[in-house]
Formats: C-alpha cells, structure tokens, sequence
C-alpha cells in the first residue's frame, strides 16, 4: 500500500496526519457547540419539555436575545464581574509586582519566601473558594482577629452582607493569584539584562529613578502579558462564589458565570441561557482577539 | 555609615515584607489544616481555637469509611455528625478523570504542537483565542450533546471534556519545548534516512521526554483543579472532589471539618506538583510567551 506509507513519508502529507486529531476535537468543543448555541438561543426548549428533543423545538427568532439583554440579573452580574476585575486585577498586580520586585535580590531565605509565596496558586481554586469560607465565618479567625484587635467579641456574618461577601470573593480572588503576576514579574526581572541597569547607577541614577526610567520600559510586555491574562482569568470568576456565597445573599455576589450556571441548570430556561452564552462568547472572542496580539508579539520576538 | 543604615533599612522592610506575604498566603492554608482535625464540637465554637484543642483524624476516617464501620470501630460516637457517604468515589473518580484526560489531551496535543513547531501549521491563534474563552459560554452545548450521546455523568464523557479542554495547552507548552530543539537535529535524522514520521516518533520526542513530563503534570493540575465542568456534567457516578466538596455543603448543613479534610487531599497534588514544575509555570501559565 504504497498509498498509505506516504503519509508518513511526504512532509506535507505528515503534517496533515499531526494536525487531524486536533480537527476533530476542534470539531467537538468548538464548532458543534457554537452552532448549537446559535439554533437554541432561536428556540425556547427547556429540558423541562417531555419527550421534546431539542431538535424539534419551537423556532421563536431573536426574541430570547431581546430577554437577554433586558435581564437584570444577567446585566447585575456583567456589572459586578467587571468590578471583581477592576478591584482584583490592579490590586493583584501592585501587590505581585511589588513582591517579585522585594525578592529579587539576594538575601538569606529568597528560596524559601519565592516558594512559599507561590503556594496560594497551587491550590484548588474550589478548595481556596473554601477556605475563604471558614475564614470568613462568625466563628472563624478574621472575627476572631477582630475581637483580639477591638478587644471585645466581633462577630460579623461577612457571608449574609452583600457589601463584605464581596470583599470576602475579591480577597480570596487576590490571594490566589496574585502569586500569578509574582511568578511572570519574577521571570521577567531574572530575564533583565544587567548592562543598562549597572550603566545607569554608574552615571548617578538613583535607584528610583533607574526603576523608573531604565527598568520599568524594559518590563513593559510581560507587564501587559500578566495583566490581560490575569484580567481574562478573572471575568470567568466561579469556583469562589460558588464555594462560598453560591451568589448570595439574594443575588449579592453573582458574576456572569455564576449567573449563566444558575438561569441554565437552576432554572432550566435553556433558550434564554443560550442566547447569553452568545453574548458573552461572541464579546470574549473580540476581548480575547485583542489579548492575543502581545502574547504573539513575545512568542515570536522570543 | 549613612549608606550602610540604609542597606539596613532595606533589609529590614525587606524581611517584614516577606514574612507578611508568607504568613498571608500560609495561613489560610493552616486554618483549614486545623479544621480537618478539629472534632464537631470545634467546628464553630464562638471562642476561636486559634489549633485544634482535641485533635482527631475521625474526619478523615470518615472519607474513607463508611458511618456504621466507623461506629463500630468506635473511632465516632453515635451522636457525632458523620457523613451518609464516603469521598472515595469522588477521589477514585478525580484520579481516574485527570490522568486519563491528561493523557488523551497530551496525545492529541503533542501531534499539532510538531506540527505548528515544524511544519508551520497554521491555526495556532485560534487555539489560543478559544482557551480564553469563559467555558461556561461553551458548556452549555456541549452538556446538550453529551446528553443526546447518553454520555452524561459517565466517566467517558468527563474524559473526553479533560482531554479537549486543556490542548491549548498542550499545544502551547509543547511548542515551546519543540521550539528550543534546533531544526538542525530534524534535519539530521533526515539525512540519516528517516522519514518524517520515523524522525518525529524516534528522534523528537526521546529529547522531548522532560518536556512531556513537565507539560504533563501542569495539564494534570488543570483537570484536577476544575470544578464547573464537573458540576456540570456530572452528578452522581462521575463526580470529582472539588464538586463533592460542595456537595457537603448542602446535605446536612456544613460538614466544616470534613470539607477541609476532603479539601486537604484536593491540595495535596497540585502542591506536590505545582512546586515540582515551578521553574515551568511561568511558560505554561503564559503559552510559551515568557520563558521563566
């Protein structure tokens, strides 16, 4: 079969041999669910139908999509996950950055505080989700800080206040990963090259002013890199309101995610969900387009 | 002398700095250490045990055993809350549902990876792109036709959600491995009457093997952290650990200590390995962009 030994002979033929596996899972997690999603934000099927498949149901045009955007609910958590993102992310960044930057000198202990820093990353976002959730208890040590710091018994029910659930996500949010931005920035700093950074402390730069004029624009891209990856992370927010408020109290604490997941599979409206499923794919793919172009920058400029 | 207060001042900030970092980010993870050996009684007592006063390992017991085996035993009273179930199936099932998901992924990802390395393959971008994506926006579907396959809440269907999600990846991280190798070695093996396939197979991949191992555990840590798409598609004979935590959660009120104690195995690996592969992080975390 002289017909089948070339594909493992014939570069090009090769190549298309490599890449088929890929196809076809593309195929599966990509091109068949978006089109899915397209026919059943069209249709108002629910699982909840007896006996109707959801190839036969009920075509009614772009009204779910018209639902959608009038959802408050959808809208309330669209608004609260940006604001996740807007405290989290900065806040993950200084605190990161300023870390990397502390550590990267030499000094008794760098390896054991670079380990122990990255830890929180290590750990499962679902099991983090959780141990925010006996932090911030009645009974549980950030009261019990508060009552040795006030001097008398504190006990807050941060979980029942929308205000401090939120504060108690974004927390977890931060602790986690800020180690994220620390590992990039640290990877970056080792990968300065010390020529100009020598060169301007002996020309009689302070050491301000060398971070500011010599380092920083050197750390520019993975800078850029640390936070649109870190900022994409944190608009798919789950695991820490699902551990630990499960969106609550009300509605308190539900970010896109969240709220997807409870319209979808609490509430079973199916066509609704979809059609938002859309909207948020179709506005992550213009978000994530724009985020790609200085990863491909570093990639190809190695 | 002025110079030298200042290195001293440094230092000094230095130091308080780094221990404030580490005991921020060790003792969240201590305080639910302390709770999975904390006995009921413990759980949410108002006067805070700042460590376990009565430690016990009856939490952890009852993961594995089953109520009346502990009662029996008499490792737990019969008025002490015990679990109806064991997280036994929940922590086969993470074991089984990584590993296999890992492999299946670094199978089909390790292929396109040479390919786009060498061959300049193009739809690189696109993958990178779709990683990016919330899976919430593409979970919906995919439960949908998962459901019509019959292959909800089977470990197949898990498996094969494990094995597609992380290719990105995969193909990333692969990549950049394949990258460092210089093409003259490809070139080489050619010239030595391989073919492109003998070269790829008995060449490549031998001086890929730390690369493998590295990509390997970081996609491991991947599917063994997930959560929403075992919440999802799973709700009896597939779930995961991380999904079985929350489901503690509903049953009899907050099994507290329990929780931790399954939470403390849901750590364990990805701690054990996430430190291993650390020098690596940096280059998975970011698809190959910035090599730490």
């Amino acid at each position: 079969m002289p017909g089948f030994r070339d594909w493992f002979r014939i570069p090009e033929k090769f190549k298309i041999l490599l890449i088929l596996p890929v196809q076809i899972v593309m195929n599966f997690t990509a091109i068949i669910p978006f089109a899915l999603v397209w026919y059943i934000g069209m249709t108002n099927w629910s699982p909840q139908f007896v006996g109707g498949d959801w190839w036969r149901a009920d075509f009614i045009g772009p009204y779910n999509f018209v639902l959608a955007v009038r959802d408050e609910l959808f809208l309330n958590a669209i608004a609260r996950t940006l604001l996740i993102s807007a405290i989290c992310v900065p806040t993950e960044f200084l605190l990161g950055f300023t870390l990397a930057y502390v550590l990267s000198g030499n000094f008794l202990g760098k390896r054991f505080f670079t380990l122990v820093a990255v830890v929180p990353m290590m750990v499962v976002p679902a099991a983090g989700g959780w141990i925010f959730y006996l932090m911030f208890i009645e009974t549980g040590p950030v009261n019990g800080l508060l009552s040795i710091v006030t001097g008398h018994k504190v006990m807050i029910p941060f979980m029942n206040d929308p205000f401090w659930a939120m504060i108690a996500i974004m927390l977890a949010d931060i602790w986690q990963w800020t180690p994220f931005i620390f590992l990039i920035m640290t990877a970056a700093l080792l990968g300065l090259p010390p020529e100009p950074i020598n060169a301007a402390y002996i020309l009689g730069a302070t050491k301000w002013y060398t971070f500011r004029r010599v380092v920083l624009p050197m750390l520019k891209r993975p800078m850029m890199i640390a936070v649109i990856l870190r900022a994409i992370e944190s608009l798919k927010i789950f695991d820490y309101p699902y551990m630990m408020t499960r969106g609550g109290p009300g509605y308190a604490t539900q970010t896109i995610t969240m709220n997807l997941y409870e319209s979808g599979f609490k509430y079973l409206k199916y066509g609704l969900t979809n059609a938002q499923c859309l909207i948020i794919f179709i506005s992550c793919i213009f978000i994530a387009w724009y985020a790609v172009k200085p990863l491909r920058a570093a990639q190809r400029g190695g | 002398m002025d110079k030298h207060i200042e290195n001293l001042l440094y230092t000094a900030v230095r130091y308080i700095f780094a221990l404030g970092v580490a005991f921020f980010s060790l003792f969240p993870i201590y305080w639910m250490f302390t709770m999975s050996i904390k006995p009921p009684i413990e759980w949410a007592s108002p006067d805070i045990h700042w460590w376990p006063w009565y430690p016990t390992a009856s939490n952890y017991l009852m993961l594995f055993f089953h109520k009346n085996t502990l009662l029996e035993w008499g490792v737990i009273k019969p008025w002490e809350i015990s679990v109806p179930e064991t997280a036994v199936k929940a922590i086969m099932n993470s074991l089984i549902l990584s590993i296999s998901g890992t492999a299946l992924s670094l199978f089909i990802g390790t292929f396109a990876a040479y390919a786009m390395s060498r061959y300049r393959a193009g739809g690189d971008y696109m993958f990178l792109t779709f990683r990016m994506l919330p899976p919430i926006a593409i979970l919906m579907p995919i439960v949908m036709w998962l459901s019509t396959l019959r292959l909800l809440d089977t470990h197949i269907g898990v498996i094969l959600l494990y094995g597609l999600f992380p290719v990105p990846f995969v193909i990333w991280l692969m990549r950049s491995f394949f990258d460092d190798l210089p093409r003259e070695i490809d070139e080489a093996a050619i010239m030595d009457g391989c073919t492109p396939a003998t070269t790829f197979i008995k060449v490549i991949l031998p001086l890929v093997r730390g690369g493998l191992a590295v990509t390997a555990l970081f996609i491991f840590i991947l599917n063994w952290s997930d959560l929403i798409v075992a919440l999802l598609v799973t709700y009896r004979t597939a779930i995961t650990i991380p999904v079985q935590i929350g489901l503690y959660y509903s049953d009899i009120g907050h099994l507290y200590g329990i929780m931790s104690a399954l939470g403390i195995f849901a750590v364990i690996p990805t701690l054990a390995f996430g430190l291993a592969i650390q020098k690596y992080l940096v280059r998975g975390l970011t698809f190959g962009a910035i090599k730490g």
